[in-house]
């Protein structure tokens, strides 16, 4: 490896010639990865740009907006998913806590005030994304389990309270927060903006957001270096699951219904999101862009299939290839620059 | 000759690594191998094993010359080789794994006759005189058991040269008299020759037949055992024409950093039943911790840390750590640089910063919990500059960086949260030595401005180098510190090289 080489660039290119073999193909794709979130910026840009004009009533104000509206839930626990996932984590129980937090707002809503039913909401999923933290931290089951396991046990728990019925009588003007629209811009996605901006600056400012990459890069050197590996983990499952709680009312104002069997798509829809955005699922790296981009680059092709009149049941495959050339153009650079 | 290597010579990217050597084995013979880290008996093992395609010099078995360019071909010659951690199957049982790639055929094709197979590896293990636990699972046995497993495998498929690498660092006395006693059986019934890599001396002496030391990729000399006392191999080991450099030139004389008040003490501090250890280090002094792989240094630091439970009292500048825990050491002022920085070091994904800031992050770079990001740009920058990190990018995820330039961030790290004391593990393993002389001015100067350092390495010259006095470690108990005046190369690689404490006793140190 060149100690003194003077560049960037001219370091990496040495050290394509130790070890690689085609080496133009290589800096490029390593300048790509070091772009990072630009490349994927260019990539939703391009489509932007292809969808515009090639379909029809897409590069409409209403449209987008429409589509705005419809991503933005999504996009709210993508941004929580991104913190859990950054640790090197993931959370299956964000639908389950999303429907139980939208059904326990509407009963709140409907017999006592619209206040305790939001607090309600948001209290719950903090509580269910704790005890998932606790369990990952403090008992050392894994996330998939632990996860997989309060995902089916809030659902049980819901359908036994509802007897599976829908919860009806929210007020109509309780979907200003689902429905609502300030000037063009829905308020689901004020409220999605609102939260990437403070998960943003959490991952910035804050030394709980920086020792997120560092327990998520690795757990041992995070312990040996002080930090309070247990605690960093159960708060992050806490916001994950607080985000999903937000979700869930935003999800109420939409319908009006505390619907138990709702959200379920969820929790795979937005770890798509996340490593659509190039957010790797190994932890310690990771961006809000990321997540950001990710859910809109999923939501305007959906969309644009949607306007095209394409069967919805082709919006699935759709979606599904769109993960396996994004993450596997991702992962395949990762292979190739460890190989070096 | 059961076995003879001639003139064989290695090269590897970074240059060559045997020159030339020589090395032959006889039917039933139990032939040491010992060198120093890097003197070339791991590869010329490796060659014999055939790792390596590309290697010159002749190989012959029984006088006839073999190729070896493939595992395919060294097993059919009869080579089989152990390595220190095991290739077995966990779950599965001690008669599978016996069997395993050779399973037994029974009458119905593509099933497997369990009572065959069962029997048939109890057999070989009995004709060994090696009694096993049959229907175990591997994994609920012994290291020690576990080896007996590898070597009934190995015996079994018509083994003739049996390498065995460090096959005792971790068994206990009684283990390692019933392995010896295999190996002998081995030899005088079976005219297995057994290659055998130890680096612990005195027991080189007590089993071996002849020793072959090497050194810097050529053989030294073989000759019988009966030649040989452990300080004549020490010598031969580390050779006689180099003179260790002492790197502490302007540093205050060792007594004179020991008067100062007492900054680390450790008292009684015993980890997994193992006898107390007892210290007391004043400020800037560096404490050299040496001892073979497996001798407890490193069991002993993350003790220190708190992050394997221990016994007995840890103080610093006085003040005692109760409950201790690696996030009470470093609000203490205790930090680690852990070994391995891939494992337990760096979360190699992340940036250069956001290693580097994470000791400093919530002492000095913070008020409830929000950054001050300009004293923390300045810090990381400062570091970067000082540190001589390159590239000098902060946003560089640490993985990128070459081995040096890591191990610079994670010492880096240490030094950032202005500890009182630094506990390097391996500071410097897997780095070139243009780094390694960065690293070492830059532990120097850690020390100089006021940190106790314990300096734990495998490199004497880097203990003996940086060190005001050293502790020897051997099976997981400390000797007494010993002043770095009292040391050279030879005296430290004899006393590391025992098996046990008391062995050391012979060993003419003036205490």
């Amino acid at each position: 490896m060149p100690q003194n080489s003077t560049s960037d660039r001219k370091a990496m290119v040495s050290m394509q010639h130790s070890g690689g073999k085609s080496g133009i193909l290589s800096v490029v794709v390593a300048g790509w990865a070091r772009a990072g979130n630009f490349a994927l910026l260019g990539i939703f840009v391009t489509l932007l740009l292809i969808f515009s004009l090639t379909v029809p009533h897409f590069a409409t104000v209403a449209n987008l907006s429409n589509v705005l509206q419809r991503n933005s839930i999504i996009g709210i626990v993508a941004c929580g998913m991104l913190l859990m996932i950054i640790l090197a984590g993931f959370d299956l129980s964000v639908g389950a806590v999303g429907a139980m937090s939208s059904v326990v707002a509407a009963a709140l809503i409907v017999h006592v005030s619209m206040v305790a039913g939001i607090a309600a909401g948001l209290l719950l999923g903090l509580v269910v994304g704790l005890v998932n933290g606790f369990c990952i931290a403090k008992i050392g089951i894994n996330a998939f389990v632990a996860t997989l396991a309060t995902q089916v046990l809030v659902t049980g728990f819901l359908f036994v309270g509802t007897a599976a019925q829908p919860i009806y009588g929210v007020p109509e003007s309780f979907t200003f927060l689902g429905l609502g629209k300030i000037g063009p811009l829905p308020v689901p996605t004020l409220i999605f903006a609102i939260i990437a901006l403070l998960v943003w600056a959490l991952l910035r400012f804050t030394t709980f957001g920086h020792y997120i990459y560092i327990v998520g890069g690795n757990r041992t050197a995070a312990r040996l270096a002080g930090i309070n590996v247990d605690r960093v983990t159960i708060a992050t499952y806490g916001i994950g699951g607080l985000l999903a709680g937000v979700a869930g009312i935003v999800l109420l104002g939409e319908t009006t219904i505390g619907q138990p069997a709702s959200a379920t798509d969820w929790p795979l829809s937005a770890i798509a999101a996340v490593v659509v955005g190039g957010v790797p699922l190994s932890g310690g790296v990771g961006r809000v862009s990321g997540a950001i981009l990710g859910t809109l680059l999923l939501g305007i092709i959906a969309n644009a299939l949607n306007l095209l009149g394409i069967s919805p049941f082709w919006q699935p495959a759709v979606t599904g290839a769109v993960i396996l050339v994004a993450v596997g153009v991702d992962a395949y650079q990762r292979r190739q620059s460890e190989r070096r | 000759m059961l076995l003879e290597m001639r003139n064989i010579a290695k090269s590897f990217a970074a240059g060559p690594v045997l020159h030339g050597v020589d090395f032959s084995v006889a039917a039933g013979e139990i032939h040491a191998l010992i060198g120093h880290n890097g003197a070339g008996k791991s590869t010329l093992m490796k060659t014999l094993a055939g790792n390596f395609a590309d290697y010159s010099g002749e190989i012959l078995i029984e006088g006839r010359l073999s190729a070896f360019h493939t595992p395919a071909e060294a097993l059919a010659q009869g080579v089989a080789i152990i390595y220190q951690d095991f290739a077995l199957v966990p779950d599965m049982s001690v008669a599978a794994n016996i069997a395993l790639g050779r399973e037994p055929k029974g009458p119905w094709p593509g099933l497997m006759p369990h009572r065959a197979l069962r029997e048939r590896s109890a057999r070989e293990a009995a004709s060994l005189g090696i009694d096993l636990p049959m229907d175990r699972p591997i994994r609920r046995l012994g290291v020690a058991a576990q080896q007996l497993t590898e070597i009934v495998r190995a015996c079994s498929q018509d083994v003739r040269i049996l390498i065995m690498d460090e096959p005792t660092a971790r068994l206990a006395p009684a283990e390692r008299a019933h392995l010896f006693a295999v190996m002998r059986r081995m030899g005088r019934e079976r005219g297995v020759g057994i290659i055998y890599i130890s680096h612990f001396l005195d027991e080189v002496r007590d089993i071996a037949d002849r020793i072959t030391i090497m050194r810097d990729g050529r053989v030294v000399e073989t000759k019988a055992v009966a030649h040989y006392t452990v300080d004549d191999l020490a010598h031969l080991l580390v050779g006689h024409t180099d003179i260790v450099l002492d790197q502490r030139p302007g540093r205050r004389n060792a007594k004179q950093t020991q008067s100062g008040p007492p900054v680390l003490e450790l008292d009684h501090l015993s980890v997994s039943g193992r006898p107390g250890v007892s210290l007391t280090l004043a400020a800037g002094e560096i404490l050299g911790l040496a001892g073979l792989v497996g001798s407890g240094r490193t069991r002993l630091a993350r003790a220190m840390v708190g992050d394997v439970v221990s016994n007995g009292t840890l103080r610093i500048d006085g003040r005692a750590i109760t409950r201790r825990s690696p996030q009470r050491s470093a609000a203490a002022g205790l930090v680690m640089v852990p070994e391995d920085r891939k494992i337990s070091g760096l979360a190699l994904a992340a940036s250069v910063e956001a290693n580097m800031e994470v000791t400093a992050l919530g002492k000095i770079l913070s008020r409830y919990g929000i950054i001050r990001r300009r004293a923390q740009r300045q810090m990381v920058e400062r570091l970067i500059g000082s540190f001589r990190i390159h590239p000098p990018v902060r946003e560089k995820p640490v993985g990128t960086l070459s081995g040096g330039n890591a191990q610079k961030v994670l010492l880096a790290r240490a030094v950032a949260a202005r500890p009182r004391v630094m506990i390097l593990d391996q500071p410097t393993a897997g780095v070139d030595i243009g780094a390694k002389a960065e690293l070492h001015k830059l532990i120097l100067l850690a020390a100089e401005e006021g940190a106790t350092v314990v300096l734990i390495s495998d490199d004497l010259d880097e203990i003996l180098g940086l060190a005001d006095r050293v502790v020897v470690m051997t099976a997981g108990s400390a000797g007494p510190p010993i002043s770095r005046a009292d040391l050279d190369r030879a005296k430290l690689l004899s006393a590391i090289s025992r098996v046990s404490q008391t062995n050391i006793a012979g060993v003419d140190f003036p205490r």
